[in-house]
C-alpha cells in the first residue's frame, strides 16, 4: 500500500533521505523510528507528496504521488507535526468543510463525524471556537478529521504529543483498530513504547538511511540486544553496519 | 473534486471566518473601536479636503486647467500600479509559500494548480484593499472637482477589479519564476543589490525641478516642465495609463473611449493572470517542494563557501563589542535581537522598502530647496521636514519597535529565567532601538538639512530634537509594547506564525502610534510657536532673536524625557511581577 523505490532526497549539500526503499502492504502498522534529524518527516512528506524527491519514487496504493497526486491524496490521510486549523471554525463546522473537500455527502459527514466525537471524546467542545481548545483537544480533532474520509492510508508524524494519557490511549485505540481493519498506518515517533505497543514492523532511520526494518523481535536479533526495543534502538543507531545483517 | 468545487468550498469558510472576525469586534475595547473609527473617518475626511482643495486650485492654473489634474491622476496610478506590484510579491511569498494553511492544502485531493488560483486570489484581495480604501477620498474628490453623477463611482470601482488583478499576477510569475530557479539567500542579498542599484539608479536619473527654475517665477513654464518630467506616466502602454484615461473620458462624460479603455484593462488583467496560471502549472509545486527543501547555500567554490556564515556572526559580535563595558547578558540580548531581525525576511524586507521610499522622499526635497529671500517659506519647508521626519520615526518605532517583547512570545521565560531578568531586556531594547532609530533618523535630517539648504543653527536645532525623540518614541514602543503585549499573534501555541504585522494591527499598536502622534504634534507644535511668534514681531520677511527657540527645547526635552520614563517606569515595573 505504500511503496518507495529508491526514494533519495537532498537538501543541498546533505542527503536527508538516502536511497529508501520499502513495501509496507496493506493493514500493516509501521512504526518509522530515528534520532533527531534522521530525516523521518522529510521521508513523510515525500510520501505525503509535499516535497519532489531528488530522485526515486514514492506509491501510495499504486499511485505514485508525484504523477497522480490527485488520486494518491483521495485514499490518504496526512497528520503533520504541526497540523492547520481554522481557529474561527467550530469543530463540527471543521469537520463538515474537511468531509466536503473529500468529496463526502454532508450527511455522511454529520454521521462519520457524530461517530468520531464521541470516541475522541469531542462532544463537549461542538459549540467552542477551535482558538479556544487546549493543544490536546486541536490534536485530537485533527486526528479525527484525518478519519473522517475512511483513508486507506494514514501517515502520522508524532502524534501522542500533548495528550494526556487517556487521549493518547484512544488515538492508540482507534488507530490500532483502523489497522486490523486493513488501514495501513506509517506513523512515526520518538517513543519507543508505542511502537513497541503497537507496530506490525519497524523501521529504523539513521542519517537518511534505513538501517534497518522489521517485527521488534527481529530488530532485537539484529541488534543483539534481547531486552526492550529501546536498547536495540540504540545498539542499531550506534553504527550503519548492523544494515548488512538484516533479514 | 473539481476547481469549483474547491473555490465555493473555501469561500463559504472564509466568508464565516470573516463574518465572525466582524462579529469579534464587538468584544474589543470600546477605546480601541472608536479610536480606530475616529481615525478611518477622519482620514477620508481630511483626505478629501486636500485632494479637492488641491483639484481646485490645479484647475485654476490658467492655460493648463483639468491638464495638471489628469496628470495627478496618471501619476498617482503609475505609483499606485508599483505599490500594488511590490505589496502583491511580498503578500504572495507568504501565502503561496509560507502559509501552513497552503501546506494543509496540498494534501488534500485537488490540484496544486487549484491551490495556486485560490492562493493568487487570496493574495490580490490582501495586497489591494488598503490601497483602495487610501485612494477611496482621492477619486471621491476628483469626481467631485468633474461634477460627475454617482454612475461614475461605480464605473471606478469596476475598473479598480481588472487594474488590482495584473499587478497580482505579475507579482505572482515574478515570484514563481524567483521561487523556482534562485535560492532564498542568493535571493535575500541579490533583492539587496537591486534596492541600492536602484537607490544609485535614482540619485542619478530622477531629476526632479531644481531650486533656480522656481525662483524664476515663471510657473508656468515650470509646470511646463513638470508635465514633460512626468510623460514616462503616459505611456499607453501602461495599465495605469488605461485605468486613469478610462476614469478621464468617463468623468469628460465620453463613454466610448471610457469603455474601451476599461475593455483593454480587462482583456489585459485576464491574460496576464492566464499567463500566470499557465507558469503555475509548472512552476508552483516545483517551487513549493524546491523552497521546503533548502539547505545551507553553497556556490561550489571553497574558499566562498567555508566562511559563508562566520562574517555574520564575526561582524555583529564586532560591532557590538564595540561598545565597552556592555554586560554580557546585554551583548547576548543584542547580538540576538540584530541576528534574528536581519534573518526573518518579513522584518528587512519591509525596513528596506521603508528605506527605499524614506530615499525618494529625501531626493525629492532638491524640488523644494531653500529659497534665502523668503524666511518665512525656509522655516515653514524646514519644520514640514521635521514633521515628516519625525513621523516617519513614529512608524518606524511602531512597525519595528513595538512588536519586540511581544515577538519574545513563548520564548520569553527562557530569558525571563536566566538571573538578570526580564527588566534587562526590556532595557537592551529600549537601548538598541533608540541607538538604532537615532543614528538612522539623525543622518536622515542632517541629509535633507543638507538638501534643504538649511542654516547652521536650525540643522543643529532639528538634529538635536530629532535624538531627544527617537529616545522618547522608542521609550513609548518598549514601554506600550511590555504594557500591552500581544503574544497570541506571535505564539505558536495555537499554531500561528510569528507575525510582527499582526502584534502592530492590535490595541497595543493602535495606542501606541497615535500616542506617538500626539507627541509628535506636542513637539513640534512648542517648536513651531516661538519661531511664528518671533516672525509675527520683526515682520514677516525677517526672523526676530530665536530665545523663544531655546526655551521650547528646554521644554521639549523635559517632556521628551517624561515620554520616554513614564511608559518605560510602569513596562519595568509590569515585567517585575509578569506571569510567563
Amino acid at each position: 500500500m505504500i511503496q518507495t523505490e529508491h526514494l533519495t532526497k537532498r537538501y543541498g549539500g546533505l542527503v536527508a533521505v538516502n536511497d529508501l526503499t520499502l513495501d509496507i502492504p496493506q493493514g500493516q502498522f509501521f512504526a518509522f523510528l530515528g534520532p533527531n534529524g534522521a530525516g523521518k518527516t522529510t521521508t513523510i512528506k515525500l510520501l505525503a507528496g509535499l516535497l519532489k524527491p531528488t530522485s526515486g519514487r514514492a506509491l501510495i496504493g499504486g499511485y505514485d504521488i508525484q504523477k497522480n497526486p490527485v488520486e494518491a491524496r483521495k485514499i490518504l490521510s496526512y497528520v503533520p507535526d504541526m497540523p492547520f486549523l481554522y481557529d474561527k471554525l467550530e469543530p463540527m463546522e471543521f469537520m463538515l468543510f474537511v468531509g466536503q473537500l473529500y468529496g463526502m455527502d454532508r450527511v455522511d459527514v454529520v454521521r462519520a463525524s457524530d461517530e468520531l466525537f464521541d470516541v475522541f471524546g469531542l462532544n463537549d467542545t461542538r459549540r467552542q471556537m477551535i482558538e479556544n481548545l487546549s493543544h490536546g483537544t486541536r490534536q485530537r480533532l485533527v486526528i479525527a478529521s484525518a478519519l473522517l474520509h475512511q483513508p486507506k492510508v494514514i501517515i502520522i508524524d508524532e502524534p501522542m504529543v500533548g495528550l494526556d494519557p487517556r487521549s493518547a490511549r484512544v488515538v492508540k485505540n482507534v488507530l490500532k483498530e483502523r489497522s486490523r481493519d486493513g488501514v495501513t498506518v506509517f506513523l512515526s515517533t520518538h517513543v519507543l513504547h508505542i511502537a513497541e505497543e503497537l507496530a506490525d514492523q519497524v523501521g529504523i532511520l539513521n542519517r537518511g538511511k534505513l538501517i534497518a526494518v522489521g517485527t521488534i523481535d527481529e530488530l532485537r536479533v539484529v541488534s543483539g540486544e534481547k531486552g526492550e526495543l529501546e536498547d536495540a534502538f540504540l545498539a542499531l543507531t550506534r553504527g550503519e553496519e548492523a544494515a548488512a545483517q538484516l533479514p | 473534486m473539481n476547481g469549483l468545487q474547491f473555490f465555493r468550498l473555501l469561500a463559504g469558510v472564509n466568508a464565516r471566518i470573516l463574518r465572525r472576525h466582524i462579529l469579534a469586534v464587538r468584544e474589543k475595547s470600546f477605546l480601541m473601536v472608536s479610536v480606530i473609527t475616529l481615525f478611518v473617518v477622519g482620514y477620508w475626511f481630511a483626505g478629501y479636503s486636500v485632494f479637492f482643495t488641491g483639484f481646485r486650485r490645479l484647475a485654476d492654473v490658467p492655460g493648463l486647467q483639468m491638464i495638471l489634474v489628469d496628470r495627478m491622476l496618471y501619476l498617482f496610478f503609475a505609483f499606485l500600479f508599483l505599490m500594488l506590484m511590490f505589496s502583491n510579491m511580498i503578500i504572495g511569498y507568504s501565502t503561496l509559500f509560507k502559509s501552513q494553511e497552503t501546506q494543509w492544502m496540498l494534501t488534500l485531493p485537488v490540484r496544486s494548480l487549484d491551490v495556486f488560483r485560490w492562493k493568487l486570489m487570496e493574495t490580490t484581495l490582501l495586497a489591494s484593499w488598503a490601497f483602495l480604501f487610501l485612494s477611496a477620498p482621492l477619486m471621491a474628490a476628483y469626481g467631485n472637482a468633474r461634477h460627475v453623477s454617482g454612475v461614475f463611482y461605480l464605473k471606478v470601482f469596476l475598473l479598480f477589479i481588472p487594474f488590482t488583478v495584473i499587478p497580482a499576477a505579475i507579482g505572482s510569475i515574478a515570484i514563481l519564476i524567483v521561487t523556482r530557479y534562485l535560492h532564498r539567500h542568493v535571493f535575500k542579498w541579490a533583492l539587496f543589490g537591486v534596492s541600492v542599484v536602484g537607490i544609485i539608479c535614482a540619485i542619478f536619473f530622477l531629476k526632479p525641478m531644481q531650486a533656480e527654475d522656481l525662483e524664476k517665477a515663471q510657473i508656468v513654464a515650470s509646470l511646463h516642465q513638470l508635465l514633460h518630467t512626468s510623460r514616462v506616466t503616459v505611456q499607453p502602454i501602461l495599465p495605469s495609463y488605461w485605468v486613469a484615461s478610462s476614469m478621464i473620458a468617463w468623468g469628460d462624460g465620453g463613454s466610448g473611449r471610457g469603455i474601451f479603455f476599461f475593455l483593454v484593462l480587462l482583456s489585459n488583467a485576464m491574460m496576464a493572470t492566464l499567463v500566470s496560471v499557465t507558469i503555475s502549472r509548472h512552476l508552483y509545486y516545483e517551487g513549493w517542494s524546491r523552497n521546503h527543501s533548502q539547505g545551507h547555500f553553497q556556490l561550489g567554490v571553497p574558499l566562498l563557501d567555508a566562511p559563508i556564515s562566520l562574517p555574520h556572526t564575526a561582524l555583529t559580535e564586532r560591532l557590538v563589542n564595540l561598545w565597552p563595558r556592555m554586560h554580557h547578558a546585554t551583548r547576548a540580548l543584542v547580538i540576538k535581537d540584530i541576528r534574528v531581525f536581519w534573518r526573518d525576511t518579513s522584518q528587512w524586507s519591509q525596513f528596506v522598502i521603508f528605506f527605499g521610499l524614506l530615499g525618494l522622499y529625501v531626493l525629492n526635497l532638491r524640488s523644494v530647496a531653500y529659497d534665502r529671500n523668503m524666511e518665512l517659506w525656509a522655516s515653514f519647508v524646514s519644520f514640514l521636514n521635521l514633521g515628516a521626519s519625525s513621523m516617519t520615526l513614529a512608524t518606524l518605532t511602531t512597525r519595528f519597535v513595538f512588536p519586540q517583547f511581544s515577538l519574545e512570545g513563548k520564548r520569553l521565560w527562557m530569558i525571563g529565567m536566566v538571573p538578570y531578568g526580564l527588566k534587562r531586556v526590556l532595557l537592551e531594547k529600549f537601548w538598541l532601538s533608540s541607538v538604532c532609530t537615532a543614528a538612522i533618523t539623525l543622518v536622515l535630517m542632517l541629509t535633507s538639512s543638507w538638501m534643504l539648504r538649511i542654516p547652521g543653527w536650525l540643522t543643529l536645532l532639528f538634529a538635536s530634537t530629532v535624538v531627544v525623540m527617537s529616545f522618547a518614541l522608542c521609550g513609548i514602543a518598549v514601554g506600550i509594547g511590555a504594557l500591552f503585549p500581544n503574544f497570541s499573534s506571535g505564539s505558536t501555541a495555537n499554531r500561528r506564525d510569528d507575525n510582527p504585522a499582526k502584534i502592530v494591527s492590535g490595541f497595543g499598536g493602535t495606542f501606541c502610534f497615535i500616542l506617538s502622534l500626539a507627541y509628535i504634534v506636542v513637539v513640534i507644535g512648542a517648536e513651531v510657536a516661538p519661531m511664528y511668534a518671533s516672525f509675527a514681531v520683526s515682520g514677516f520677511t525677517e526672523r526676530g532673536q530665536p530665545w523663544g527657540l531655546v526655551f521650547s527645547w528646554i521644554f521639549v526635552a523635559l517632556l521628551s524625557l517624561a515620554a520616554t520614563s513614564i511608559p518605560m517606569s510602569l513596562a519595568l515595573k509590569k515585567v517585575e511581577s509578569l506571569e510567563i
